[in-house]
């Protein structure tokens, strides 16, 4: 059993504002993210002696460093999956400072991501990589989007569960509810009807617009060093209780529909067992949660992994209202990749660590525990962050 | 015939295909579509079906594989239909379909078929056809 349980803590966050059009290069946002997470801490940037990120990001770790004026880097890299990977830096961060390898690690995502280029556009690759000729091999069938490929687990998902379209726009009322009273949420001040949801074009069969993530310009940051020293600090410390990674067998980056179950489920599920077990800790010991959602439908089969809920029982617990602030496990209170932005999945960090201080918009009371999840359909990672006490 | 035997100088399968993207562990499914074959992969060592390509079987790590041809009927496991963005060389919306076969599941275009008409069960067919310059197939409703 991993056993860097509570030997680390994120000590500082910071973000950039959330556009469809930042401005300025996306070098530029992860260094002011990575900035203001430093500011954060009470740490100076000249300190930071690690950095984790993930694939997907284009920051080169060695160019935040010269921009922040980190003085030598003693770890860094990217662990892979894209948005699946959105919580193995802070896997990897604790991994670090636990073992004495770095103190001050720098977990940051930035990306013009509508401004530049766009995830939703058709995957088209060029060079004969692993990883992309298994896009190729589904892109040549017509099977070219991230909403495409995996709108067909959904599909799946929804023969199995019984769970409907009027399910799934249950998910994105809420998101869109959550983020219509978050100012920093580039949906502020809009939630959506159910009308609006249904009348929303089709993206890929299940998927209206209104279940796909944003597509967003911004960055987040934060810094993790070791729980002791992180009591030193100026903020309350966060704790990572757990953090794990997923990838049973037949996991791809994308599109895997070759192991037995093609519901983006069982990933999750081999990261949740992992996140049990280190913790000690069990679904009912959250006060909330973070479950990823590029694709809004995706957090039902997300909750069931994580044991919030039975398989096919997501459907009437979203229903029920549990996930609302107010509920009994409110979720993605920060409106949500659907509603907040898309920053991979690292501003769902960033809420996580609000809740945790008590400095949420959307504050659920008294909040010890939180799972954040990590994008599903893909290999996948997860953390439980907790309270010090 | 053995494609992939570890440890033997056996050369990589000539490409006589126009597909967009390819490689050396893949070439051989193309080429059969040019042959009019939908092939995937049988374990030499051990009889395991596999798809997509992979230079290993997962079931016993045996690098040894022989290409198996796909025919007859399989169920429609699960599909989307894609709406947005417009793809090259598809005409939205398109409906795309994973269906077993043999208890091998296999990715297939379905354009052609009316995206309502889609469903989880029904039976399909291989229908080979062109796309632009390279060899393709599609599945059709049986």
């Amino acid at each position: 059993m991993a056993n860097f349980s509570k030997k680390a803590a994120i000590a500082g966050y910071g973000a950039t504002e959330f556009s469809k059009n930042s401005g300025r290069s996306e070098l530029k946002l992860a260094t002011e993210a990575a900035l203001a997470a430093c500011a954060d801490a009470g740490i100076n940037p000249s300190e930071v002696d690690g950095i984790s990120t993930y694939t997907m990001d284009n920051n080169n770790e060695q160019e935040v460093a010269r921009a922040i004026g980190s003085k030598e880097l003693k770890f860094f890299g990217q662990t892979s999956g894209g948005g699946g990977g959105a919580c193995a830096p802070l896997m990897q961060a604790a991994m670090a400072v636990a073992t004495g390898v770095a103190e001050t690690v720098l977990c940051y995502r930035a990306m013009n991501e509508r401004s530049e280029y766009r995830f939703g556009q058709p995957i088209q690759a060029q060079m004969p990589t692993s990883d992309n000729l298994i896009f190729a091999y589904h892109g040549f069938q017509g099977l070219m989007t991230a909403a495409a490929l995996l709108a067909v687990s959904m599909r799946r998902y929804m023969h199995e569960s019984g769970a409907t379209q009027d399910d799934f726009c249950n998910y994105a009322m809420v998101a869109r509810k959550h983020a219509a009273r978050n100012p920093n949420a580039f949906f502020y001040g809009k939630p959506i009807t159910r009308e609006e949801y249904h009348a929303s074009r089709m993206i890929a069969d299940p998927f209206h617009l209104l279940d796909c993530c944003q597509e967003s310009d911004g960055a987040c940051a934060v810094i993790v060093t070791t729980a002791e020293r992180a009591r030193d600090l100026r903020q309350p410390a966060v704790l990572i209780n757990a953090a794990a990674q997923g990838s049973p067998w037949g996991t791809m980056g994308l599109g895997a529909y070759y192991k037995q179950d093609i519901v983006p489920r069982d990933e999750c599920a081999a990261a949740a067992r992992q996140l049990w077990a280190t913790s000690g800790l069990s679904p009912k010991d959250m006060q909330m949660a973070i479950i990823y959602d590029h694709f809004g439908p995706t957090v039902l089969p997300g909750l069931e992994a994580y044991g919030f809920c039975e398989y096919g029982e997501a459907k009437d617990f979203i229903k029920d209202g549990n996930i609302e602030v107010g509920g009994t496990l409110p979720v993605n209170t920060n409106g949500g990749q659907l509603g907040e932005a898309y920053i991979h999945g690292m501003n769902g960090v960033c809420e996580a660590v609000r809740q945790i201080r008590g400095t949420a918009i959307n504050q659920v009371a008294d909040v010890e525990n939180v799972l954040v999840t990590a994008g599903s359909g893909v290999p996948t990672s997860a953390v439980v962050l907790s309270r010090d006490v | 015939m053995s494609y992939g035997s570890s440890g033997s100088a056996a050369p990589a399968e000539e490409k006589r295909h126009h597909a967009p993207l390819s490689g050396k562990d893949t070439d051989f499914y193309y080429n059969g579509l040019e042959d009019g074959q939908l092939l995937i992969q049988k374990c030499d060592a051990c009889g395991t079906l596999r798809n997509p390509p992979s230079p290993g079987c997962g079931a016993c790590s045996s690098m040894d594989w022989s290409p198996h041809a796909l025919t007859g009927t399989g169920t429609i496991y699960s599909y989307t239909v894609h709406y947005h963005p417009p793809l090259p060389g598809f005409a939205s919306p398109h409906p795309i379909a994973v269906a077993e076969f043999e208890g091998v599941r296999v990715v297939g275009a379905m354009d052609g078929t009316e995206p309502a008409a889609m469903a989880i069960g029904k039976p399909v067919t291989i229908e080979f056809t062109r796309r632009g310059e390279a060899a393709g197939f599609r599945f059709k409703l049986a």
